[in-house]
């Protein structure tokens, strides 16, 4: 798995340096554009596990790479685990990222002393790296969801076919199901469980509920990735290239 | 099996327009196998279901010893190590720069030798901070080329890995592979269009069509034995008769000046027939009259 990790790294090196630029500039101008850095490493962090996934399985199309790399000694495992590893990293990469780049901007803030709202926003306030490290985490859980479907079709259906039918999965796992329950009449009595999210969302007014918060988004993104990592081995197994 | 470093057995694959039916194939130590066919005859296929690309749907076929299916999981993707392989077009992202493809292989293989590969690069002419993308393809085909000997392959198997290449790099590369070939232990399986480059440095020709193997001969037999007799209409009929050529091996071709007669053995039909000329056969003729030759 090692090599095939190393050769997705090596693959995806040029391109992530320019998401990292463009990365910084976007989450800087949605920091600046909603006035508070928290967003900085929520943004990147959900941006690079989308981009890295979309953007490694679009590479494997790319002068027929996928069936060629199979030619290398490498297993369909290898591949699988690589990919995963290097979606892992890459959104890992994003999130360290964006933290420096809240945290040098909040300095710069501070040490220039920008005058009105934005110098507001930007001071720097130790009670904004708790809450800023939950909606990371909260970011990492949705980056995280997006390469866990994503991958698995990347796999069985290849970057290209994958992408054609992406619009009708995401309409059918997300639209679908709200549209079907809001109109049977199942949620007129409330959504199930709305209790318990609430208690769960006060609960992170506390330093303990946010430490315990943040452990559990990081925990669900690790179990949704490796749900998708198991059904990824089993259909890119049988995957005729 | 022993010396044997590719081996199939009634290898069988169906799709809906095409089937490789019951393919049997070997390379042994120290050959160089030319394959050849048509286009869509089969070759492409047979490489892919040799390197375990994808499942096949009958038979059996074994590279190194290990058998295809095998290559693609755990237990037999370090074989792979041993196994240099060039498809007929340049199969890396196109954004990297030779430099970096040099890099990805390094990773890929633990027996990856650097200095070869930088050696080979620019012998070739190849920059290294030239991306994929920039590469004529005769250029890439080096670039393919220069990998697949840079890590200490025993078997190279090369899908139209001359297609591109001028003519003077086809002898630099030639070279290289009959070099290769040289040391013990080693074997070239080469399909290719270019049947003179097969003509120069292959053992064997396999010969397949709408997914069958056709022939499998040594090279000099084709090229040092046979021979195509060119004759009027009226000498048809006198072969035949003769019983120099066997009925069921005499394939004919006609054109508009005369007719092609594939002889099996270019002498003994040059002493039974002295008017008739006999020219020596080239695999593109072999080829030409086993594929599309009429049989009485």
């Amino acid at each position: 798995m090692k090599r095939a990790f190393l050769l997705e790294m090596t693959i995806f090196r040029d391109y992530a340096r320019q998401l990292v630029g463009l990365g910084l500039l976007v989450s800087l101008c949605i920091g600046l554009g909603i006035q508070t850095p928290i967003a900085m490493p929520a943004t990147l962090t959900c941006m690079f596990f989308m981009m890295s996934a979309m953007g490694l399985a679009a590479y494997d199309q790319l002068n027929h790479w996928e069936l060629f790399r199979l030619t290398l000694p490498l297993s369909r495992r290898d591949v699988v685990l690589g990919r995963y590893a290097a979606i892992v990293t890459f959104g890992l990469l994003g999130m360290v990222v964006g933290i420096v780049a809240a945290v040098a901007a909040t300095a710069v803030v501070s040490a220039v002393g920008l005058p009105g709202e934005v110098g507001e926003a930007f001071a720097f306030d130790p009670d904004m790296l708790s809450v800023m490290a939950v909606v990371t985490c909260l970011t990492l859980l949705i980056g995280a969801v997006v390469a866990s479907i994503v991958t698995p079709l990347y796999f069985r259906l290849g970057q290209t076919r994958a992408t054609q039918i992406l619009p009708t999965v995401i309409v059918l796992l997300l639209v679908v199901p709200v549209a079907v329950l809001g109109n049977s009449g199942m949620l007129d009595g409330g959504i199930p469980g709305m209790e318990l999210v609430s208690a769960a969302l006060e609960a992170l007014d506390t330093p303990a509920g946010m430490a315990v918060g943040c452990v559990v988004l990081v925990a669900l993104s690790a179990v949704a990735l490796a749900i998708s990592a198991a059904v990824s081995l089993k259909l890119y197994e049988q995957r005729e290239l | 099996m022993s010396g044997s470093l590719i081996e199939a057995r009634g290898l069988t694959k169906h799709y809906d327009a095409f089937s490789l039916e019951g393919v049997d194939l070997t390379v042994n130590e120290g050959e160089v196998v030319g394959f050849i066919g048509q286009n869509g005859a089969g070759k492409s296929t047979t490489i892919k279901a040799l390197l375990g690309l994808f499942p096949t749907d009958g038979g059996a076929s074994s590279v190194l010893g290990v058998p295809s299916d095998e290559l693609s999981r755990a237990s037999g993707a370090t074989t792979k190590e041993q196994v240099g392989v060039v498809f007929d077009a340049i199969s890396l992202p196109e954004h990297l720069k030779v430099a970096d493809v040099g890099r990805i292989y390094e990773r890929a293989y633990a027996t990856w030798d650097a200095h070869r590969f930088e050696r080979l690069t620019a012998e070739f002419g190849l920059d290294a901070m030239k991306t994929v993308k920039s590469l004529s393809r005769g250029m890439g085909m080096k670039l393919s080329l220069a990998c697949a000997l840079a890590h200490d392959a025993r078997l190279l198997v090369l899908d139209e890995a001359t297609a591109g290449l001028d003519p003077m790099a086809r002898d630099e590369v030639l070279d290289l592979l009959r070099d290769f070939v040289a040391e013990p232990g080693r074997a070239i399986l080469m399909s290719s269009h270019i049947t003179s480059d097969l003509e120069r440095i292959a053992d064997r020709i396999v010969c397949i069509d709408a997914g069958r193997i056709i022939f499998d001969l040594p090279k000099d037999v084709i090229t040092d034995e046979t021979g195509v007799a060119r004759c009027r209409v009226a000498d048809l009929e006198k072969i035949a008769d003769s019983g120099v050529v066997p009925d069921a091996e005499l394939r004919y071709l006609r054109h508009d000046y005369g007719i092609d007669v594939l002889v099996p053995d270019r002498f003994a039909f040059a002493e039974s027939f002295p008017e008739i000329p006999v020219d020596r056969m080239t695999i593109d003729d072999y080829m030409t009259l086993t594929l599309k030759g009429g049989v009485r």
